[in-house]
């Protein structure tokens, strides 16, 4: 008896340089999914930080570890002009073939500004072709966040919170307002009853479950979201069929 | 769905899963009320609350106003707020050690203000005052004598209320009942210390720590699902999300009801 598809959009695998890692490998990944019941899970790698290349590829191996398709992974761009990744049309038909289906950025790790001059080229393609960018490297920093979004206002883009906790709708709200394609996810978003009022307010195609795993477990987010008060409807969309579309949008 | 937590025939989690509530009251011993400055807060008076927490099968929410703590709010008016949600609420009264004058009224009246008034609460690193100074002895002293609960707000590595200055307090009032908000966030070590070097007065509450991964399971290991409290922080955090958190945690049913009510009972009792 299963009563509502979760697709997760918050979740990290791997290890990084700091050792131990929680969710280190996909045995334990589907392990933590099954133990709360999650459907499908995009997965980006929890070393972004320090290395993009290593941690694509490392994706991509994870991903060949999942001959039933519940995962789709996520990988990290860089600036245009140093040439260490493709042309963008070459780089989403890795994409492809690899089953990623969405991007990230980490500038702050990277060293680099994210703005038109380092990204103009491959971001335009991505929003273009709608692609899915999660602005994780974002989380707490919204002054730059605002900024880079007045850069690309058209971005179909996910916001995932970092710690979260603290509700930050003063932030949140005027971007949900102003960027039709700005998405939330709702790992770390506590907020008593907020999903519901978000929802609401902006529509529940806006919303999307997240976990925030390894650091959060699935189960804290999932329950808060299934009495949240949202009617069936939107509570389905948020748990899992937003994400859905959102990557079978996605032309790569 | 089906082999997970929440399908789990007869289980704590199922029960919430499908109806949001289970079959046993639910204490948060850590709530607050009224707007704070930091965030935007929809439902932060009583009514709205209500309606959230009867929802999660909530007996009592036991708060400290925001605007006592800090604003000029007096914790007469407080009481008078009780009134309004008479089953539902019990408020710590919210000690400023920056107006010795307000305290000692306060204490007056504390009688006057059963049955709502159920302790204090200490807010020392908002307040920059540590919780040995002065400032606290007689709310600490009076707490002493009658055996009454003082929340602190406590956090790792904390100016003025981290778990060595609330080992030295709670030793040396060993009839006050410490809860230990946020169970010293991060200095897990330093908390399970506390609670180990104390004659059996200190509880450590779980507001902010549902959810994060495997800090309940060190927790109960460290001192038991008997030493724990429930507690969410709300308005600030979900009901939900904070029961989730203690129902994914690797421990057994027996561990989480000592958390969501029976530890609070053996406090408080069943009727309070
Ligand atoms: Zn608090």
């Amino acid at each position: 008896m299963k009563d509502l598809f979760f697709f997760d959009s918050h979740c990290r695998i791997g290890s990084n340089c700091m050792g131990h890692s929680p969710v280190p490998d996909i045995p334990t990944l589907f392990e933590e999914m099954d133990r709360f019941g999650v459907d499908r899970a995009l997965i980006r790698h929890i070393g972004i930080d320090k290395g993009a290349l290593w941690t694509n590829r490392e994706v991509s191996a994870f991903l060949r570890e999942d001959p039933a398709h519940r995962l789709t992974g996520v990988w990290c761009i860089l600036p245009s002009q140093c040439d260490e990744l493709p042309e963008p049309d070459v780089f989403f038909a890795l994409m492809k073939e690899a089953r990623v289906g969405a991007i990230t950025l980490s500038p702050f790790g990277h060293n680099y500004i994210p703005c038109r001059l380092t990204l103009g080229r491959i971001l335009d393609a991505a929003t273009e072709r709608k692609i899915p960018v999660l602005l994780d490297a974002f989380a707490g920093k919204w002054q730059e966040l605002y900024h880079f979004l007045e850069e690309f206002p058209r971005l179909r883009c996910i916001y995932l919170e970092g710690s979260g906790r603290w509700g930050t709708d003063r932030y949140l709200r005027p971007l949900l307002e102003n960027y039709p394609e700005f998405h939330f996810s709702t790992g770390g978003y506590w907020v008593p009853e907020g999903i519901c009022d978000l929802a609401e307010r902006y529509g529940a195609n806006r919303i999307l479950f997240g976990s925030g795993l390894p650091r959060f477990l699935p189960g804290s987010g999932m329950l808060q979201l299934k009495q949240s008060g949202l009617d069936p409807q939107s509570l389905a969309m948020i748990a899992g069929k937003n994400l859905s579309r959102l990557l079978e949008e996605a032309q790569l | 769905m089906t082999n997970s937590i929440w399908g789990k025939d007869h289980s704590i989690a199922q029960a919430y899963w499908r109806t949001g509530y289970a079959d046993f009251p639910i204490y948060d011993l850590h709530g607050h009320v009224g707007a704070h400055y930091a965030i935007y807060m929809k439902r932060c008076e009583p009514d709205t609350m209500a309606c959230h927490l009867r929802r999660a099968g909530v007996k009592h929410l036991v708060f400290s106003h925001h605007e006592a703590l800090f604003g000029n709010m007096r914790n007469e008016q407080v009481y008078q707020l009780c009134r309004s949600q008479p089953d539902l609420l019990r408020m710590y009264v919210a000690i400023n050690p920056h107006y010795p004058e307000r305290i000692r009224e306060d204490l007056a009246k504390f009688d006057a203000w059963a049955p709502f008034a159920v302790g204090f609460k200490f807010l020392a690193d908002y307040h920059n005052e540590r919780v040995d100074s002065k400032a606290y002895e007689p709310v600490l002293k009076f707490a002493n004598e009658r055996k009454l609960p003082i929340l602190n707000h406590t956090w790792g590595g904390s100016c003025c209320s981290n778990s060595t200055i609330l080992l030295a307090v709670a030793q040396k009032y060993p009839g006050a009942k410490f809860f230990m908000g946020h169970s010293f966030f991060g200095d897990w070590d330093g908390a399970v210390k506390v609670v180990r070097e104390t004659p059996g007065n200190v509880w450590l509450e779980l507001t902010a720590i549902p959810g994060e991964s495997g800090i309940i399971e060190r927790l109960v290991q460290g001192v038991g699902s008997t030493r724990l409290l429930f507690g969410t922080d709300l308005p600030w955090f979900d009901e939900f999300q904070a029961i989730g958190g203690v129902l994914s945690a690797k421990i057994d049913e027996e561990d989480m009801r000592n958390i969501f009510y029976r530890n609070a009972e053996q406090i408080f009792g069943e009727n309070w």
